[in-house]
């Protein structure tokens, strides 16, 4: 059926922030459907709250909302826009549990909104476990044993009948969050009861366990006219008990057979259509027996998803986008298969590669919390290999995950716990891979092993091939490394570095080696059909194979090789990807041949539409100089990719790779402290007093000079890591203690701590004669919080017009001086109308994108085009200090839930995920708006808790005093009570934790409390507040810790209750009236 | 197997009609074999493949670069041994893994001796065929020498100097039982049967009387059966001479019901002639559009060869939406949603019924004035998928005479 006339706009619900179980997968998908719908002909409409995606650029769609995904939101939009159709299915839980409430509250109909792309029974299917149950058993299919509790007691008699071990499983919560396996009778309580309290619905499922079970998933797509196709099978390495999205996986299935294989694809169609997906792609997940083959549907999500990511990286499919046309009226069989342009989208990809996945963890940012990997998803993101061999494409997905591993271990780096070695290769945990090979290498025999973690054993006898070529190469030598024996070390995947080590030289030696040897890599294409068509798009990797192949081809326009930000991780995401995508348009408009690289396949950026070249590859030294030397670009963009490509700028630079843009001696500069102050003293310019420091005593001695408190942090660390305030000496020894053993060859820097100051973080751009500064945002939580955690405001609200232009000039002054061509970023502190530089990064930051939003200034693609040559003078820009009809918020968003123990307190170390935008005409409203968005609903009446340190304590009664004013009740801790007291504030006394029952944590758990504000007492985190703070983010209770953040909230539900949050279109920001 | 894994294996060379070589080591048996190299794309079913005997004198590629994984079995083989000529993999595995693997994929090559070759950039060699169509080849483990290797390949004969389903048709008469009730008696010609086939027709509840591939109509014909079924095979179809002349013969006495070579014997039954494609259908993904039921089923293809539509006659506007003209890329009518039937002097009226959305060639015909229809491809799948496995029911409407017997949606295939 061709394409519906009867719909005209279309909006689109895209998948707010990036939170652990939602990443920027769905900013992938969401870009390809608006981009995929607008070129069909029809209007867009698209509401994400998510600014650092490039689905919310202007440019995307047709009409942006970066407002909060909620019922109420989403219901002015749609008055306003009047949208013929709804596409829920792009943007992952968010976007359908979305569609699902506006359907309840008669919101669809009332607006004669058709839901296209899936139906909203098809989604309670999918999701409701028993109706799916049902489902599955009417058309014989088997589910695990289990049963749907509403209460404890229910669970418990669940698991009595089914028999533990079980899994608990919450109903409608993202990835599995809440869930996880049930040993114990303990167990069982503890999770089940947090799985009742996280289920939007009160429900959990408890499950019979299929751990040790292989576990699988298909993507499928389906068209109206009931076409079928499978796009790529994925096997789980982590066998049954892991979540897929912390599990490694690989595509296509390994080691099923094809009655096995093709019986996945009947099950999968035919639970598509059960569940009554009409149209597009949906993800099923089975269970298969490794003993006699039994199959056990475990789950199915009647959307795109990480997975149909995954699957569309992996095999070139862009499901997404296809799914979208789907939606419209399209079959199959009339859509073209973008990659040939010549055979239809109505098939299934065949690939003459193995896919590897591992996901990238960050447990050492939530210390506390057990790295032990369960049912519930705990990563922060994902690298994607590609390789000829399994052996190939794993190695290369290690050294992709940026953990300092060059390969799968035999690297130099290899630690292992030896006390408890065992039991870390029988348990899954991030390491658990690492430990595998080390038992292999340790002689425990593939049988052993396969014992010990169910892994199957065609996996573990490829580790077995790496581990016994290792020894090989290692017993060989450099000299024995014939050009046969160096290719065929090349093709299970080994880096030169890796080589280096093993054969005891250096990665110089062994490339040099390689190059007289004659051991070249070569280029391959992804192409849907394995070679039987010609491919007509540039999507690559690259291989060692015998003989030299290559699919290399020239163009005849000049070629830039762009390196994007590899795998999301806390303090990098998506943010970085945003800029690179952002180069790689803008450089294409100038008449460049553009080359992406990056590994991260949840990305924009790893969509092959999005540059003219894309090479799937890690960002190493090695693999990037492989691209290089084939490609021959006039230059490499590393100054937009985030820590990644600046930490290879160097090198390139030195093997004679001509950068664009600002040159690896700037970014040297500003990472010397002593340099860059040298510089700054130069220029006159303001800093915290500050030193650094390589042994306790030196720290010691640095803070008798400098006072505490200190903010103290390693060097070359990106996000915060190791980052702290340190008031007195005891917390310095402890410190210290810990600091040596993140970057041990590193000093330690040590800041005067600016207490209260404000701080603002500044994006600008330079093109080494003229500096625009793009935007000036002031935190709203006080210097001491990291950047990427605080909440900021365009543009600043407290700030003075002649305070915010010295800063501008200060940026200025530093841009030029450090002959910036690009982007920068620089963070201040305004402390007493004093202006001091906290730091300066030579690279796009992680604000570029809300800063580009906010301002309507992109300023990511005008680096690019500074880099291509391009003055400032040529953009025509608005005007610095221009005035401004609106003000635009960005909030912070935390993974707190995900990490049961950890704890909560924000501070120099950066720990959010994701974040939100609102945009209103005043402050508070924008600020409200973020709140909204992240789903903390402000409680407009009920009991508000409050404890605070007391530096906290002069600052708090106007706070409460207008939670009063505004019909709250406060009930506090004795100390703060006192306080309240004094200043005339009605307040009830709660016992603190330590005290007898019924304490504060007996009221978190009845419901007691609406909200909390807990300031940690000093730098000690653990004890009461610690404990009060992990209650309340078990609870759903929501909760500010710093004095500045409860002022904005104070601010926020004062707007709130004055007025109602009316919806912004980016488009219109520019022409919202100024006030006077 | 990787060389630092072990050294101790035999190299082996392939060589190329187009001079290209490839060197390699040792993955099946030793020696020497020369054949027609041809590629297919399924990434899972390699034990079907190999022993898919339609690949009597081909060298087959796999492009999926690890092969061997799940091991092999006696349940999967599609023919009691290897007809290949030999394999070329990238990297074969010696250490299976499957509860129902009885055995390596290396281990069955060696037994049936079956020379193969790992090593290879299959990829490479895929977009060589791809170019140069399929070609000439050779695989030695003795012959190592590139220039030598290559001047043998091109004095070697082509693949359609000989009969090659004399090589694999049986020479006795054998009788498969229906499973479960028996409901049809049918005789099935075969070329070089897969089991899957045999097994696809006894699911239905047919009980399979195979004959080899020479056997006079009459003798066929003989004891009355239901119908009549004409198997795939290998090497060209202008050598089976034979089976296309008992075809003619059995063409509107009984329902006739072919696949794959049947197909083309159908064809030439018919008058129509066949012609070889550039690099042939080898894989587990190829659409095809049913152009009475307007769906596409996903499809396992092995064939080399193939039927001309246009060659079975002019046009019958009005049974063809109004057209006309023949159109060589028969995406036209799949566009269209239109299945075209033109006028064959020899049997009446023939319908087009199946087109392959990649490259517009016919995958199925439909006589409408006796009850006959073939298909290109593979139904039964062995490996690939199970979209298609409603045509043997579609057979068994035929033999109860429905006008309608084609009409099947491809979930039918698929139940479970």
């Amino acid at each position: 059926m061709p394409k519906r006339t009867d719909i005209h706009k279309i909006l689109v619900i895209g998948s707010g922030p990036i939170v652990i179980g939602q990443a920027c997968e769905f900013d992938y998908s969401g870009t390809q459907a608006c981009r995929a719908l607008r070129k069909e002909g029809y209007e867009v409409v698209l509401v994400n709250s998510n600014p650092a995606t490039i689905m919310t650029d202007p440019e995307t769609a047709d009409r942006t909302y970066v407002e909060p995904i909620t019922v109420d939101a989403v219901t002015k939009i749609i008055d306003r826009e009047r949208p013929d159709a709804l596409l829920p299915n792009m943007g992952g839980q968010t976007a359908l549990n979305c569609a699902v409430a506006l359907g309840k509250a008669g919101v669809l109909q009332k607006y004669g909104i058709e839901v296209i792309g899936c139906d909203l029974d098809s989604i309670n299917r999918g999701e409701d476990r028993e109706l799916f149950a049902k489902a599955m058993n009417e058309i014989g299919l088997k589910v695990a044993e289990a049963g749907i509790a509403h209460t404890l007691d229910e669970a418990r008699e669940v698991a009595h009948r089914i028999g533990l071990p079980v899994v608990i499983r919450p109903s409608f919560t993202l990835g599995g969050a809440g869930g996880g396996m049930a040993y114990t009778e303990e167990d069982l309580d503890r999770i089940a009861s947090e799985g009742l309290d996280l289920s939007p619905e009160t429900e959990v499922l408890v499950e019979k366990s299929l751990e040790g079970w292989k576990e699988y998933e298909m993507e499928v797509m389906r068209d109206s006219a009931g076409n079928g196709i499978v796009i790529c099978s994925i096997e789980n390495l982590d066998p049954m008990g892991v979540h897929t999205g912390d599990s490694i996986t690989v595509a296509p299935a390994q080691t099923l057979n094809d009655m096995e294989y093709q019986r996945l694809r009947d099950y999968s169609l035919a639970i598509l259509e059960k569940v009554g997906v009409a149209t597009g792609g949906s993800n099923v997940q089975f269970a298969v027996n490794p003993k006699d083959g039994e199959v056990i549907v475990i789950e199915m999500n009647p959307r795109v998803s990480r997975s149909s990511a995954l699957a569309s990286k992996a095999t070139g499919f862009p499901i997404a986008k296809e799914a979208a046309l789907l939606a419209v009226g399209y079959t199959l069989d009339e859509i073209t298969n973008d990659i040939t342009q010549a055979t239809p989208a109505c098939f299934e990809p065949s690939i003459d590669y193995t896919v590897v996945k591992i996901p990238r963890f960050a447990f050492e940012k939530f210390k506390g919390a057990s790295d032990r990997l369960t049912t519930r998803m705990k990563s922060v993101g994902e690298v994607m290999a590609i390789g000829h061999t399994l052996e190939e494409a794993l190695q290369k997905a290690m050294r992709s995950l940026e953990k300092g591993h060059l390969g799968l271990g035999a690297d130099g780096h290899d630690e292992f716990d030896e006390e408890h070695f065992d039991e870390l290769v029988s348990t899954p945990t991030p390491e658990r891979i690492l430990y595998v090979a080390e038992a292999l290498r340790r002689g425990y025999g593939v049988d052993r092993v396969h014992q010990m973690t169910n892994i199957d054993p065609w996996f573990l006898n490829r580790i077995a091939d790496i581990v016994r070529a290792e020894r090989h190469i290692h017993e060989l030598g450099l000299a024995g490394l014939t050009p046969e024996r160096m290719l065929a070390a090349k093709q299970l995947g080994f880096s030169d570095a890796q080589i280096a080590y093993l054969t005891g030289q250096d990665e110089a030696v062994v490339r040099a080696l390689r190059e007289v040897l004659g051991v070249r890599p070569v280029v391959k294409t992804v192409d849907t059909c394995a070679g039987e068509f010609e491919s007509r798009t540039s999507y690559h990797y690259v291989t060692y194979e015998r003989g030299g192949a290559t699919e290399f081809h020239e163009a005849k326009k000049p070629r830039v090789i762009i390196l994007s930000a590899g795998p999301n991780r806390i303090g990098q995401g998506i943010e970085f990807d945003y800029c690179c995508v952002h180069a790689a348009y803008a450089l294409e408009a100038e008449g460049f041949e553009t080359v992406m690289v990056n590994c991260n396949p949840e990305t924009v950026s790893t969509d092959y539409d999005t540059s003219d070249r894309l090479y799937f590859e890690p960002l190493t030294f090695e693999d990037v100089m492989n691209i290089v030397e084939v490609e021959k670009p006039v230059g490499v963009i590393v100054t937009l990719g985030g820590q990644t490509p600046i930490n290879l700028a160097h090198r390139l630079k030195e093997a004679g790779v001509p950068i664009m843009g600002t040159q690896p001696e700037a970014i040297d500069l500003a990472e010397d402290r002593e340099r860059f102050s040298e510089l700054l003293d130069k220029l006159d310019i303001a800093y915290p007093p500050s030193s650094t420091a390589e042994t306790l005593d030196d720290a010691k001695r640095v803070a008798r000079r400098i006072g505490y408190p200190l903010l103290v942090r390693p060097s070359y660390v990106l996000g915060g890591r190791g980052m702290a305030i340190v008031y007195d000496d005891d917390d310095l020894k402890t410190y210290m203690a810990e600091a040596t053993q993140v970057s041990p060859d590193h000093p330690v820097y040590l800041d005067s701590f600016l207490e209260d100051a404000i701080e603002l973080d500044v994006d600008a751009l330079c093109d080494d004669h003229e500096c625009y500064v793009g935007a000036v945002l002031e935190h709203i939580e006080e210097c001491g919080i990291h950047s990427g955690d605080s909440a900021c405001c365009f543009p600043p609200f407290s700030l003075s017009d002649s305070i915010v232009a010295r800063i501008r000039e200060i940026t200025r002054k530093l841009a030029l001086n450090c002959h910036i061509k690009g982007l920068l970023n620089v963070q201040y502190a305004v402390k007493d109308e004093q202006v001091f530089v906290i730091e300066l990064n030579p690279r796009a930051s992680r604000t570029v994108p809300f800063s580009s939003k906010a301002t309507t200034v992109p300023l990511a693609k005008y680096a690019a085009l500074i880099m291509a040559g391009h003055k400032i003078s040529e953009f025509n820009l608005p005007a610095e200090d221009r005035e401004l009809g609106y003000y635009a918020c960005k909030e912070a968003v935390m993974p707190w839930s995900r990490f049961p123990g950890t704890d909560t307190t924000l501070g120099p170390e950066m720990k959010s995920t994701g974040e939100v935008m609102g945009i209103a005409t005043t402050f508070p409203k924008a600020y409200a708006k973020t709140r909204d968005a992240i789903n903390y609903s402000i409680p407009m009446s009920g009991t508000v808790f409050i404890s605070v340190c007391d530096r906290d304590k002069r600052n708090i009664a106007p706070v409460a005093l207008a939670l009063v004013n505004d019909g709250y009740k406060i009930c506090a801790t004795r100390g703060t009570a006192k306080t309240l007291r004094a200043a005339g504030i009605e307040c009830e006394h709660i016992n603190m934790v330590d005290e007898p029952h019924p304490n504060i944590l007996d009221a978190i758990a009845d419901g007691k409390i609406c909200f909390i504000i807990n300031t940690p007492h000093g730098s000690r985190s653990r004890g009461d507040g610690y404990r009060i703070r992990t209650a309340a983010v078990e609870h759903g209770v929501d909760l500010v810790t710093a004095m500045s953040g409860a002022t904005a909230l104070i601010q926020a539900i004062a707007a709130l209750r004055a007025t109602t949050l009316k919806p912004y279109a980016l488009q219109d920001l520019r022409d919202l009236p100024v006030k006077k | 197997m990787n060389l630092l894994v072990n050294e101790d294996r035999p190299r082996a060379l392939l060589a190329l009609e187009n001079g290209s070589t490839f060197a390699g080591y040792a993955a099946g048996a030793e020696g020497e074999t020369f054949g027609e190299v041809v590629f297919n794309t399924s990434m899972i079913g390699y034990q079907e493949i190999v022993s898919d005997p339609s690949y009597a004198g081909q060298i087959v590629t796999l492009t999926y670069p690890q092969v061997g994984n799940y091991g092999v079995n006696a349940h999967d083989m599609q023919s009691a041994g290897l007809a290949l000529r030999g394999l070329v993999v990238h990297d074969m595995c010696y250490t299976p893994s499957n509860w129902q693997s009885e055995g390596s994929l290396p281990d069955l090559l060696r037994q049936e001796g079956v020379v193969a070759i790992e090593g290879v950039d299959t990829r490479a060699l895929t977009l060589q065929i791809r170019g140069g169509g399929a070609m000439r080849a050779a695989i030695s483990t003795t012959d190592l020498d590139p220039e030598h290797l290559v001047e043998r390949v091109r004095q070697s004969p082509s693949i359609s100097a000989h009969n090659f389903v004399l090589d694999v048709s049986p020479t006795e008469l054998r009788v498969v039982p229906a499973k479960g009730q028996r409901r049809f008696g049918v005789v099935a010609y075969d070329c070089g049967m897969k089991r899957g086939i045999v097994d696809g027709l006894a699911a239905n509840g047919c009980e399979v009387t195979i004959v080899p591939w020479d056997t006079p109509a009459q003798k066929a014909l003989e004891a009355d059966p239901d119908g009549v079924f004409f198997s795939n095979g290998p090497g060209d179809p202008e050598q089976v001479k034979a089976t296309a002349q008992a075809a003619q013969e059995i063409l509107g006495k009984k329902p006739v019901f072919g696949i794959c070579l049947g197909n083309q014997m159908l064809t030439v039954a018919a008058g129509g002639s066949i012609e070889k494609l550039p690099y042939g259908h080898h894989g587990g993904n190829e659409p095809v559009m049913n152009l009475l039921t307007g769906k596409v089923e996903i499809t396992a293809q092995n064939h080399n060869f193939g039927t001309v539509f246009s060659s079975l006659g002019q046009l019958v506007p009005e049974l063809s939406g109004g057209q006309t003209q023949h159109h060589d890329d028969l995406r036209f009518w799949s566009q269209r949603h239109i299945a075209p039937v033109v006028q064959n002097e020899r049997y009446g009226r023939i319908r087009l019924t199946h087109v392959n959305l990649n490259d517009g060639t016919p995958e199925g015909i439909q006589f409408l004035d006796i009850p006959a229809f073939s298909v290109q491809y593979h139904p039964e799948a062995k490996p690939g998928p199970n979209d298609s496995k409603y045509l043997f029911r579609a057979f068994t409407r035929l033999m109860e005479g429905r006008e309608d017997y084609l009409a099947i949606d491809v979930r039918e295939g698929r139940r479970f």
